[in-house]
């Protein structure tokens, strides 16, 4: 799956140096749902998505951990975006699996949409710096909708 | 060559440690006994030598000056024989060979963490130098031959040239241009040859390519000819000679009658007429065993990185716990499945099989650390003007090798500790006492189940209570007025701030007092005790888990968290009453077992979790012991004693400083749930 998504990259790069006179740069974005807000995380980092994963409880963690779980003998960290987000509520089981600079976290999302191919100079600086963050951009959807670009850097550095 | 250089260089640092080792060994036997056997001198020459050509081939300079020198040394001292050294050098020879061996490692130790190595090696070479004019000196005749008898041990086995038609199958080998030290690569190849190729049925040109650097501008101007009996080993010895660095060209030359060039051998015997006849006899000797030992190696010991061994250790567990989960799968409730039951059982025979072998991989003997402990104890008997003996006991016992690592720079604090602190002064000290003038430490390591234990006992005059305390009372970690037991004083040895700057001598008391071996210990789940009879020495005792990959734990529930205790931390578990319940005026409570009194820690409210039972009636209590912390943990219940692969919790999580408040990692069971192994030492502080 990693590897899939490895060699995708590379071919977008390649096809860019080739082409890029004659396009736009551009990055794709895996659309997903969290406390009513449309989030977009760059393919880059994102390993796999699963839902229903049973995840066990870690004592003495801040609230937005919540807990781990175990991937295929892999131990992976899952952290509740809408409790980052300060919003309270139950989730849809579904996780987004994140390789960040060589670490597996899984982040909890209410549903996932869509792949899209996003313009990278259509991204602005979100103006509003109210989400704990975890947004480093903003962008309009060609069918009118806004996508927040989520920082996956930046659930590395949650306090 | 720069693309494997980094291979090259871990099999360099890899062989030149193992030599570096069995060397000091050696030396250290060989100054007991205040001379080296002609077995030890041949094997310090080969030792040298090989260092010196692998270091030449890694075109590390200092370190094949060095080993030059040595080996030019122990060359002389090979062909004359040991009493060529006076009794009263004996002790400058010794010295001598470990300052050598010191300075090597040094170098290895810049190599490995890619420093430069050292240019200033000067004061070393005069030394070597001097030692060697001076038993020169003593015997000049000895010492013209030098440079003949370093060449005449590769003469003897091989046939004058007139016999070539013997070797009908020659190749000619040409070395790149400029890559410098020709004789010496031309020396590995036929090395290569040997352990394929009988001594007897090779030849070469020029002779002298081991010792004599003037053949290397003979070597760049007509090439090196090896010359073979069959053509089989030629073919092979084309195989090495296409594989080794450094070869520019080959050529076979076939059934022609080589043209020798009389002058390396006619040199040889002009120079030395006198030596050659002697040196001619012991040389065989030499070249055949270090051959064997050679030959030995190669085929039954390989180095394997430790990351991959991890690797298959995880994949394993991996193995162990996906077998048991089909094997026990629900969908199979019900089912009489006699041929799947069957393949399960031989399935798991297997998988269990395949762990222990795995586990064995790890496993080294302490060996390696325990001799390191020789040359420590010599160093400082020379410096204090102490006499010890060491004695070592089950060396061969076998302990997870990153448990060895670790456990090393403990040992050898303690050592110190003994030898600086423990044993007596002077010897009329140790004779008053009634002891033997000959202070002794014995390093003993044994298996008991799932843990080894590891001992350091001198016969020293042991703890000075009263001085002890003294001490910590002055440092604050002791209150005065306070009545101590002497198991209490010996626990403020390993406090903290207990060893000061007033006792730094050159060995012990570096900065580093006995809290960091405590803590060394711990690291590695295991357990340190010191007990001490004035008078009659120090005991110190390690219990050190045999690895840490795998243990024993029992699974315990609160709410619907499930954790893992070790076993060997559970003291007892008890079902309990209300009454039984005993409350402390700060409201702690505390229960009461054989005569003392413990405090009662809930699990629940220690992790603050909103689940499990309030009621001790319900639950279980636990009496857990680790070091000399003991409580009781009041859980849910227990759910059964399971063997566990331990996984450390992801990284992203330490931000949380998780570790220090008691979980010491996670392990996966066989229902695929992750449960939470508690850390005893950390999950509560009195």
């Amino acid at each position: 799956m990693e590897q899939d998504v490895l060699f995708a990259i590379d071919n977008s790069e390649d096809m860019e140096e080739l082409l890029e006179n004659q396009e736009v740069q551009t990055e794709k974005y895996l659309l997903f749902t969290s406390a009513q807000l449309l989030f977009g995380v760059s393919s880059e980092y994102v390993v796999e998505i699963i839902t229903h994963h049973a995840i066990t409880k870690l004592p003495l963690v801040p609230d937005y951990i919540k807990g781990i779980i175990n991937l295929r003998g892999q131990i992976i960290p899952i952290v509740d975006t809408r409790t980052l987000l300060g919003y309270s509520g139950e989730h849809n089981e579904c996780t987004i699996i994140l390789n960040i600079n060589d670490t597996l976290v899984g982040i909890l999302i209410d549903s996932v949409l869509k792949m899209i191919d996003i313009e990278k100079d259509s991204i602005r600086i979100d103006p509003a710096q109210k989400t704990q963050g975890l947004v480093s951009g903003i962008c309009s959807l060609p069918d009118k909708q806004t996508m927040l670009v989520f920082d996956c850097v930046q659930i590395l550095n949650q306090p | 060559m720069s693309a494997n250089n980094d291979s090259l260089l871990e099999a360099y640092l890899f062989e030149t440690n193992s030599l570096l080792e069995q060397l000091d060994n050696l030396v250290l036997e060989a100054e007991e006994k205040d001379s080296f056997s002609e077995d030890d001198i041949n094997t310090i020459f080969r030792i040298m030598h090989t260092i010196k050509g692998s270091s030449a081939m890694m075109e590390y300079n200092s370190l094949m000056t060095i080993a030059h020198r040595v080996e030019d040394l122990f060359s002389i001292i090979r062909d004359t024989s040991i009493d060529i050294v006076p009794e009263e050098k004996r002790s400058d020879l010794f010295d001598l060979l470990f300052q050598s061996i010191d300075f090597f490692r040094q170098e290895i130790d810049h190599l490995q963490n890619a420093e430069p190595l050292t240019d200033n090696i000067d004061s070393l070479l005069q030394k070597i130098n001097t030692f060697i004019q001076q038993i020169q000196g003593k015997d000049t005749a000895e010492g013209s031959a030098e440079g003949a008898a370093q060449a005449a041990p590769e003469t003897p086995a091989i046939p004058t040239p007139s016999v070539d038609p013997q070797f009908p199958y020659g190749l000619h080998v040409f070395f790149d241009e400029d890559c410098g030290m020709e004789n010496l690569r031309a020396f590995m190849l036929v090395n290569e040859i040997r352990s394929f190729c009988q001594e007897d049925s090779f030849t070469f040109e020029p002779k002298g390519v081991e010792s004599d650097p003037s053949t290397a501008a003979e070597i760049i101007e007509k090439g090196f000819l090896l010359c073979f009996v069959r053509q089989e080993d030629r073919d092979s010895a084309i195989h090495t000679v296409t594989e080794s660095g450094f070869v520019r060209t080959y050529q076979t030359v076939d059934c022609e009658p080589v043209e020798t060039p009389p002058a390396a051998p006619a040199e040889t015997v002009s120079k030395a007429p006198a030596a050659q006849s002697a040196p001619q006899k012991e040389a065989p000797k030499s070249t055949a065993p270090s051959q064997d030992n050679n030959r030995h190696h190669k085929e039954s010991l390989i180095s394997v990185n430790l990351s991959k061994l991890d690797q298959l250790a995880a994949v394993v567990g991996e193995i162990v716990i996906t077998e048991s989960m089909v094997s026990s799968s629900p969908d199979l409730k019900g089912l009489k499945l006699d041929t799947f039951m069957k393949s399960a059982r031989q399935l798991r025979k297997l998988t269990d099989e395949l762990q222990d072998v795995s586990m064995s991989l790890r496993m080294v003997p302490v060996s390696s650390t325990f001799q390191k402990m020789h040359r420590i104890v010599r160093d400082m008997c020379k410096k204090l003007g102490k006499e010890v003996k060491l004695t070592l006991v089950g060396e061969d016992t076998e302990v997870d090798k990153t448990i060895v690592d670790s456990i090393a720079d403990p040992i050898m604090h303690i050592v110190r500790n003994s030898m600086d602190h423990g044993i007596e002064d002077t010897e009329e000290e140790r004779i008053n006492a009634g002891k033997n003038p000959v202070g002794e430490i014995i390093l003993s390591a044994r298996h008991t189940g799932s843990e080894v234990i590891i001992e350091i006992i001198d016969d020293g005059r042991g703890v000075n209570y009263d001085a002890v305390l003294k001490k910590a009372i002055n440092n604050g970690i002791a209150y005065p007025d306070v009545e101590y037991s002497h198991r209490d004083i010996l626990g403020f040895l390993m406090e903290p701030g207990f060893s000061t700057n007033t006792e730094v001598t050159e060995f012990s008391g570096r900065g580093v007092g006995m809290d960091v071996v405590k803590r060394n210990v711990e690291d590695v789940g295991g357990v340190i005790n010191i007990t001490s009879e004035p008078g009659q020495g120090m005991t110190t005792t390690l219990k050190i888990p045999l690895t840490m990959a795998i243990m024993d734990g029992m699974e315990v529930a609160v709410g619907t968290y499930t954790f893992t205790i070790p076993i060997h931390n559970i003291r007892q578990s008890f079902k309990i009453t209300t009454n039984d319940i005993i409350h402390d005026a700060s409201g702690g409570e505390v229960f009461k077992c054989m005569g003392e009194f413990y405090p009662v820690v809930r699990m629940r409210d220690l992790f603050q979790m909103d689940e499990g039972v309030t009621d001790v009636q319900d639950g279980i209590l636990m009496w857990l012991e680790s070091g000399d912390l003991s409580y009781c943990l009041f859980v849910d219940k227990l759910c059964g004693e399971q063997q566990v692969v331990v996984k450390p919790l992801p990284s992203y999580l330490n931000t949380f400083n998780i570790k220090r408040s008691g979980i010491a990692g996670c392990t996966i069971m066989g229902d695929g749930n992750i449960s939470i192994i508690l850390d005893v030492a950390n999950l509560y502080k009195p």
